[in-house]
């Protein structure tokens, strides 16, 4: 009996293994069976100001549909070859070479070639003004085409953030209509072409189904909701979105619903507070009261709130586990906990009380900033909060007529577009005090002209340092945007950025099952 | 010529009236904190010396009655410019926008009317407990509950639990809502109305005679309201240009309310002040047409 049982416990084991091979099997069958194509992907993003990509104004999140780049940024931040098949830099960091990938067709049926690549170099070096892409194009001296699959280019010094930006430089066709002021109707390489675009509200985006990676994209059109007002978080519980970026708030019910997944985008948002370095009044050009006012904000307290369990601490302006993060910086952050009695020593040594003092205290329309401020009147201080939508907060900011700000800033395809918000002359400086720091110029400038990377981060640590000294302003940590995937798309994970399609993820391998 | 001389004066009351709707917010554009060339710098990244030119280049660096009277002397000639935030026409724009909004208002407006003047006068003819509670009801509705509420309430039993309508650019539930609170508007005072013209001589006579109710409704009793109906259905489409934005707005439908709020947001003001010149006149049209049609209708106004 026993040994019956042990018989057939053997053969049961037996069947049993290959059973579970078969399932196994089965499972790698299914998992490699062909994904459903077709159906219509609605996914709501951020908007999209423009129908000339050259001529984009911030939100960089559709383009990428209809138009590529020569580089992409992958999901980790690193740079990967997309239209251009690889690429090499000179040892001085002054000259590039991009080969081009074969087979790649526009939306008209012309293939791409190095003549259009650099026409739209010098398009964008030529046309364009305002922007970091068309400030980068400045440094270009020559772009040349070598056959049609090679283009070298030539700057007059060093600019290491070029491959990164050249992801952001989309390569259309010089045939598109407007090219030679404002593009109608780009023609680029994407999967899905220009459709319809109504500003504000959608745009339709068919496939584009000679593209040149086969069996991409799996869906006929994606169909970009670019509305501000409409609730995304019921519609897709209704099933009318497929993706869509959300609010943290609206997670709960999401979640409950069973309908979505929440992911996230992989850079994060950076939140910080600022002062006013541009006519910093007194006392609160006072180093030692702008580390008082930091040491009164907690900012795990702040980052939990902002960021639920996503949110982290730190003080500088990328997250750990970024390239450019230093965790012996992070360890020795002097604001990493609230410490009231230091910032009362401090305040008493720099001979500020703080209740003879108003902070006024600017801020978009957001709770966060609320319980900043409620932690720095613990200080005493009295808070005029005046809380504005973003054009307005823009404006006050503008006027430097304000003490202390709390702000955000969201993913960039590369540090230095964290870094060069703090230059002197840099790009819409206003959210970070409009700092006018000649010595922090040459440092940022000499991170961006370094080709060596563990180099070039040495020199934006010391850039960091350097903010810290002076506290211009103070890290509080950071976020990620979060991003609601219905449970009935297969395919596709948040990237690095905004981007909806890059080299090795979006839309274009996204596909829909029926629910 | 003296019986309509009143329209004419009424025609350039209303004119006046949309002129000053324009310069008034013309003038609000300005003073709002920032403008487009904020936005367009909190967006793209321009340093402050682009963003200088950038002004100079829209024009911005003139006098503020200069700028508006270069606008003014275009908008006239049918010229309202290029959105600065999207590089477009905003004619194009207006003309993608205004069938929706068309739409969205003469639907709710027929739904509205219908339903008020079907329940007031089912109401009146049939004496009902139960059609009275009903106009009641649907007045106090009007009164306590806002429309965007009751859009969110639709979208959730509509959209979420039944699934039959979809939460995004979907007309029929606006145009019910909108309806039902048109209707809410005025079907207390139209069965008031009917009320009185019941007790009319004419109508007890018709009473008299054995007509049926419904007959006595319908053909004696509805024109005798028919003025009053029309100067509520008046105001009612007046009343429309604000509740279609709310509906817009929570449906994210493309017309010409959510066209403004976000031309306000983007600080685009040529769109902006077409789309509040196109509204202006429409309401000077609306109440015209509608006074015009008073007098046509009921001579006393003439008198």
């Amino acid at each position: 009996m026993l040994r019956s049982s042990s018989s057939l416990t053997r053969r049961h084991l037996l069947a049993s293994a290959a059973g579970l091979g078969l399932v196994s099997l089965a499972g790698r069958v299914a998992s490699a069976a062909p994904e459903p194509k077709g159906g219509v992907l609605r996914y709501a993003t951020l908007g999209l100001d423009t129908s000339d990509p050259h001529r984009h104004t911030g939100s960089i999140a559709v383009q990428q549909a209809y138009v590529e780049a020569l580089t992409s940024i992958a999901a980790d931040g690193s740079v990967e070859p997309f239209l251009a098949e690889s690429f090499d830099v000179s040892p001085d960091g002054r000259t590039y070479r991009f080969k081009l990938r074969q087979g790649v067709t526009f939306h008209n049926g012309d293939p791409l070639t190095a003549a259009d690549v650099v026409a739209n170099i010098e398009r964008v070096k030529s046309k364009v003004k305002g922007g970091w892409l068309a400030s980068a194009m400045k440094l270009v001296d020559g772009a040349s085409a070598e056959g049609s699959g090679i283009v070298t280019l030539t700057l007059s010094k060093p600019y290491a953030p070029l491959l990164n930006l050249f992801s952001e430089l989309w390569i259309l066709s010089p045939k598109s209509e407007g090219w030679t002021e404002t593009i109608k109707t780009p023609i680029g390489t994407g999967p899905f072409t220009f459709g319809t675009w109504v500003p504000k509200v959608k745009l339709t985006a068919p496939a584009f189904r000679s593209y040149w990676r086969a069996g991409q994209p799996i869906v006929d059109a994606v169909e970009f909701d670019l509305s501000d007002g409409t609730d995304k978080s019921l519609a897709l519980r209704a099933g009318d979105l497929h993706i869509a970026n959300i609010q943290r708030d609206t997670v709960e019910a999401l979640v409950a619903s069973g309908k979505v997944d929440i992911k996230t985008l992989k850079d994060t948002a950076w939140f910080s507070i600022a002062f006013n370095n541009r006519k910093p009044r007194p006392p609160f050009d006072d180093p030692r009261v702008r580390s008082a006012i930091a040491l009164a904000v907690d900012k795990a307290a702040v980052m939990k709130f902002v960021g639920g369990d996503k949110g982290v601490v730190t003080n500088q302006l990328v997250a750990p586990g970024n390239v450019y993060f230093d965790k012996a910086l992070h360890d020795a952050d002097p604001f990493a906990k609230p410490d009231l009695a230091k910032a009362r020593a401090l305040l008493a040594d720099a001979g500020v009380k703080p209740e003879d003092h108003t902070i006024e205290f600017v801020s978009w329309v957001e709770p966060y900033p609320q319980i900043v401020v409620q932690m720095v009147r613990k200080l005493g201080f009295k808070v005029n909060h005046v809380a504005l939508d973003d054009i307005g907060a823009q404006k006050r900011l503008g006027q430097y007529d304000w003490d202390m700000n709390a702000m955000s800033s969201g993913p960039r395809a590369d540090v230095f577009l964290r870094w060069v918000r703090l230059m002197s002359d840099g790009p819409n400086p206003v959210l970070w005090g409009g700092i006018q720091d000649a010595e922090l110029d040459r440092t940022i400038t000499s991170a961006v002209e370094q080709p060596d990377l563990a180099r070039r981060k040495a020199i934006y640590l010391d850039a960091t340092r350097r903010v810290a000294e002076k506290v211009y302003f103070v890290v509080i940590g950071h976020a990620p945007d979060l991003i609601a995937v219905a449970r009935t798309v297969r395919g596709y994970e948040p990237g690095f950025t905004w981007a909806c399609h890059w080299a090795s993820g979006g839309v274009a391998r996204t596909a829909l099952i029926s629910a | 010529m003296s019986r309509w001389l009143p329209v004419l004066f009424a025609l350039l009351a209303g004119l006046a009236r949309a002129v000053g709707i324009v310069v008034v917010t013309w003038f609000l554009c300005r003073v709002m904190p920032g403008d487009v060339v904020d936005v367009l710098g909190l967006e793209g990244g321009l340093s402050e010396a682009q963003q200088a030119d950038l002004r100079v280049s829209l024009g911005y660096d003139r006098p503020i009655v200069v700028q508006f009277f270069d606008w003014a002397q275009h908008a006239l000639a049918g010229d309202f410019g290029r959105s600065v935030r999207f590089d477009r026409p905003v004619a194009d724009m207006l003309a993608s926008a205004a069938p929706v909004t068309i739409e969205l208002a003469l639907g709710s407006f027929v739904v509205g009317v219908a339903l008020a003047l079907g329940l007031a006068i089912a109401a009146t003819s049939m004496k009902s407990r139960l059609l009275e509670a009903a106009v009641d009801g649907l007045n106090i509705w009007s009164i306590a509950v806002p429309t965007f509420c009751a859009g969110v309430l639709g979208i959730i039993v509509f959209s979420l639990w039944l699934g039959w309508l979809p939460v995004i650019g979907s007309l029929i539930l606006p145009i019910i809502i909108i309806g039902l609170d048109n209707a809410g508007q005025i079907v207390k005072l139209v069965r008031e109305d009917l009320a009185e013209a019941v007790m009319l001589p004419h109508v007890r006579t018709a009473r008299a005679k054995g007509l049926s109710p419904w007959r006595i409704a319908v053909v004696h009793v509805l024109p005798v309201a028919a003025p009053i109906v029309l100067v509520l259905s008046g105001l009612v489409l007046s009343g429309l240009v604000a509740g279609t934005l709310t509906m817009e707005i929570l449906f994210g439908l493309p017309g010409i309310g959510s066209l403004m709020l976000n031309a306000v947001h983007g600080r685009d003001l040529p769109v902006v002040l077409a789309a509040v010149t196109v509204v202006a006149v429409a309401l000077v049209a609306i109440n015209t047409l509608v006074d015009a049609l008073h007098r046509l209708i009921d001579p006393r106004v003439n008198r």
